[in-house]
Order: C-alpha cells, then structure tokens, then sequence
C-alpha cells in the first residue's frame, strides 16, 4: 500500500465505478423509463400537438421541445441518483464501508458526482439521439451543451445528496421531486418559451432556477434565449457551487452518517 | 510503530444527556486477541465505532499502532477492519466485486487484490458462490463474507462487533478456528461479543465495560482463576 496517499484516487473513483454499476442494475427502473417517457411526449406534445404552433425562436415547436426534455430528465435523473443512493446506502448501513475506509469528504463526494453524471450523460445522449432522429434537433454549441449538463448535474446531484442524508424516509426524498422539482420544472419552460407567457407571469419566472437553467441548455440548440447567456449560466453555476459546497460540509462533518 | 495496536486515552460519547462512554482508556499490545465485553448498552459498539471512525468522540484520544484517528485518519483506516455487528454489505455488486470494491475503497486494486479477493472467498469457502448475490446467502455464510470483506486490505488490527451472533455451533467452532489461525499469523484481534464461552476460549486479555466505564481489565487466565466468567461479567455488570 501506498506509505503516502494525499488523494485516494482508487478510492475516488472506486465509488464512481460503484455508482455506474448500481445504475447498470436497475437500468430498466432509472434509465428507459426517461427515454420512454421522453419519446412519448415529444409524440403527443411535439409532433402531434406542436404541429398547431407556430415557430417559437426560429426553431418548430418540436425543436424548442427537445432541449427542455433533455433538462427534464438530467436534473430528475441527476437528483434521484445520488439522493437514492446515499439514503439506500444510510437506511442498509452499506454507507459504512465508505465511511470506515480512508476516504475524504471531497472524494466521497465527487466520486458519486462522477457517477451521476455519467448516468445522466448516457440519458442525454439517448433523448438527445431521439431528438435527431425524429425532430432533427440538433445542438449548435455541443461544448455549451456539455457545460450545461455537468453544471446541472452537479446542482442537482449535490441536492441529492443533501436530501439522501437528510432524509428519514424514502419518501422525504420523493416529497423534494413532487412538490418542488416538479413543479418548477414544468413551469421552468420545458414545454414553453417565456415569451409565450403573460408580462406578470414572466416576472415571476425570474425566480424560478431552473428557469435558468433550461434557458441556458436551449441557448446550446437555438443559439438564443430569453436571458442572456452569461447571466442564466453564472446564475445555474452559483447555485451548483453553494450546494456542493453543503453537500461537502455535511459529508466531513457526517451529518446523519457519522454518530 | 507503537508498540500498541489499540491505545485509547479517557474516551467520552455523550448523546445529548446521554453518556454512552464515560472516559474509557486501554491499551491493546500488537499481536494480542482482546476481549472486550459487556451487557447490551454499556458502550462497546461506541467505542468500537469510535475507533474505526464511526462516532465521533466527545472527548479522549484514539491512536491506531501510533496513529490518531482525528489527524491522521487515512494512516489510522488503513491499519484497522471492521467486521461489524449488522449485515451491511452492498446488494448492488457480486460476492467477488464486494471484497473488491472495499479494498478499491481503500486505495488498492490490480491483480493483488483480485488475487487476495480470491483467496479470501477460498478460505472462507464461499468460491462457489462468488458471482452471486450475497442477499442468497446462508446467515454463516454472510458472516463469513463479512469477516472476509474486514479483512480484504490486510489490517493489522482486525474489530470483530459480535461476529458470531446468530450463528450455529459448528460455524461458530470454524469461525473460532479461523479467528486464531488469523491471530497466529500476527494480526491483532479485539472481539466483542455476548458468549462468554467464546470470550474464554479465545482471548487473552479482557476488559468488561458497564454503563461506559470499564470495571476490569485482566488477562483471561488471572480473571476466571477462582470463578468462571458468567459469574464474574454478573457480579460486575449488574
């Protein structure tokens, strides 16, 4: 064994490896059904029902869609991987082999990040295929696009990780999803641009995030978006930043982990 | 390297008003079996979670063959398995990946560990059954991949919480012969465990902890000279 050991490496990326198995596991309960679900509604929304709306931004309706899906699915797939996880791992007491092993609290944490994003990059590029193949959706900034998808990753998997450690229950972890990510996603401009919404109705918008959020991953498809790039991007990064950075605090102090 | 595997100095756990560990101090020498026992709730799996980083002590100083376990924790880790109490291994990997994923945990991986992996699952005889799941495994045979898995990096000081709650007499027979054989070999062992029989048959030395204080620490031989341990471990912890 190494006498000198300033970063676990193996470590780090044992749990990231670990991560990526426990997906590859239960691949017909977290990553189909987001594609399914996916192909389903850019049938009814996007081709059947956007087929009546005029062009939003430049693009069709179906294209505008695309974009807002691929959100939808990361920041959901992003959260429920890390907040499944962890708490799974609390509520076995399997979080204990992590715990007594000479893992810090930053390669805990960025070794499960790493296994978040990697299953939420296997689901963008799935509905993001879907998006080619059936709208012709295509990104125009794929390194934008990229950005986008780590920084939301990261945000969504460090809540994640806040709510596994938090939560007493598993459905404490699905009570954040139903009554807060939810609801601000569908109303965050997956399925509308903002300018197709009422002058009061936009203002209000402006304090939903993951209004930024999907505003600055559409900018990586149009080239476009309701706010400038700079400022919903820096916005999205800011909110990731301050929840690693409680998601590392409460690991290295083992809130709920450690007694 | 200490001359002692285990020493902990005036060890404090308080649960709000709740004292579960009231300044416990001990020495364990390198290469002993220790035994430390007591009734349910007097503190021993607090100390024990303590040492390997589970608990986070009130008060007091741990140190791991010379290492502490708050400034130099990764030393300190490296050094010491824990078997624990409860079944708590990962229903997500195989038998095999669970021995190798713990040590990948601890820094190590390559064709050493496969091989170390593999000849853990021989000598606990669970080759057989390596690609499964360990959720189809007998009680003893989850004990055994939790004895396995404590030992999959090498400790030199292995914690062994209870290992053979549960278990029938002749698995507990094996696992007594294996915990010596690993002792013989030089790794130092500290066993909690309720059968007091065990305690005797194997460990050199025991501390009997009540209401987080420990109320002796002798060898086994000069403890139970006149009397048998039952009556000893109830006329102390009662």
């Amino acid at each position: 064994m190494n006498a000198v050991m300033p970063v676990n490496w193996v470590g780090l990326l044992t749990v990231a490896k670990r991560e990526i198995v426990r997906s590859l596991k239960v691949i017909n309960q977290v990553v189909w059904p987001p594609v399914i679900t996916t192909l389903l509604y850019v049938f009814v929304f996007g081709l059947a029902i956007g087929s009546r709306i005029q062009n939003v931004g430049g693009v069709s309706y179906a294209q505008f869609l695309i974009p807002g899906l691929i959100m939808l699915q990361t920041i959901s797939t992003a959260y429920d991987e890390c907040a499944s996880s962890f708490f799974q791992g609390r509520f076995m007491n399997s979080i204990q082999e992590l715990l007594v092993a000479p893992l810090a609290a930053g390669e805990i944490l960025v070794g499960f990040l790493m296994g978040s994003l990697a299953r939420a990059f296997l689901i963008a590029l799935l509905i993001g295929g879907l998006g080619v193949l059936l709208v012709h959706a295509v990104p125009q900034n794929w390194w934008l696009a990229v950005l986008c998808i780590v920084v939301v990753t990261t945000l969504f998997s460090s809540l994640g990780l806040i709510f596994g450690m938090m939560a007493e229950r598993f459905d404490h972890i699905a009570a954040f999803v139903t009554f807060v990510i939810t609801p601000l996603t569908f109303v965050g401009g997956v399925f509308t641009s903002a300018t197709m919404l009422p002058e009061n109705l936009r203002s209000i918008e402006l304090f939903n995030p993951i209004f930024y959020i999907i505003d600055a991953f559409r900018y990586s498809y149009t080239g476009t978006g309701y706010l400038p790039l700079g400022y919903s991007l820096g916005a999205v990064t800011v909110l990731a930043a301050v929840a690693v950075a409680v998601a590392l605090r409460m690991i290295a102090i083992g809130y709920k982990l450690r007694a | 390297m200490s001359a002692s595997a285990l020493r902990i100095d005036g060890l404090v756990k308080r649960y709000g008003d709740f004292v579960a560990v009231d300044g416990i101090s001990m020495d364990v020498p390198q290469g002993a079996f220790f035994g430390f026992l007591g009734p349910n709730g007097a503190g021993k799996t607090t100390t024990i979670g303590a040492c390997v980083g589970l608990v986070r002590p009130t008060a007091g100083k741990i140190e791991i063959f010379g290492y502490d376990t708050e400034r130099q924790w990764r030393e300190s880790r490296r050094l010491i398995g824990l078997c624990p109490q409860e079944i708590n291994l990962d229903r997500y990997l195989s038998i095999r990946d669970i021995l190798i994923y713990q040590a990948g945990y601890f820094g190590l991986r390559g064709p050493k560990v496969r091989a170390r992996a593999d000849e853990l699952l021989e000598r606990f005889a669970l080759s057989d059954k390596a690609n499964g799941e360990y959720t189809k495994l007998s009680g003893g045979m989850k004990r055994r991949l939790m004895i396995a898995r404590s030992l999959i990096h090498s400790p030199k000081l292995l914690v062994l919480d209870e290992p053979t709650a549960g278990v029938d007499v002749e698995l507990r027979l094996e696992l007594w012969d294996l915990l010596r054989r690993l002792n013989a070999d030089g790794t130092t062992i500290v066993l909690t465990t309720h059968y007091l029989e065990e305690a005797e048959a194997l460990c050199k030395r025991i501390a009997i902890v009540r209401a987080g204080r420990i109320v002796t620490e002798q060898d086994t031989t000069d403890l139970v000279r006149d009397r048998d341990l039952q009556d000893v471990f109830l006329e102390l912890t009662r």
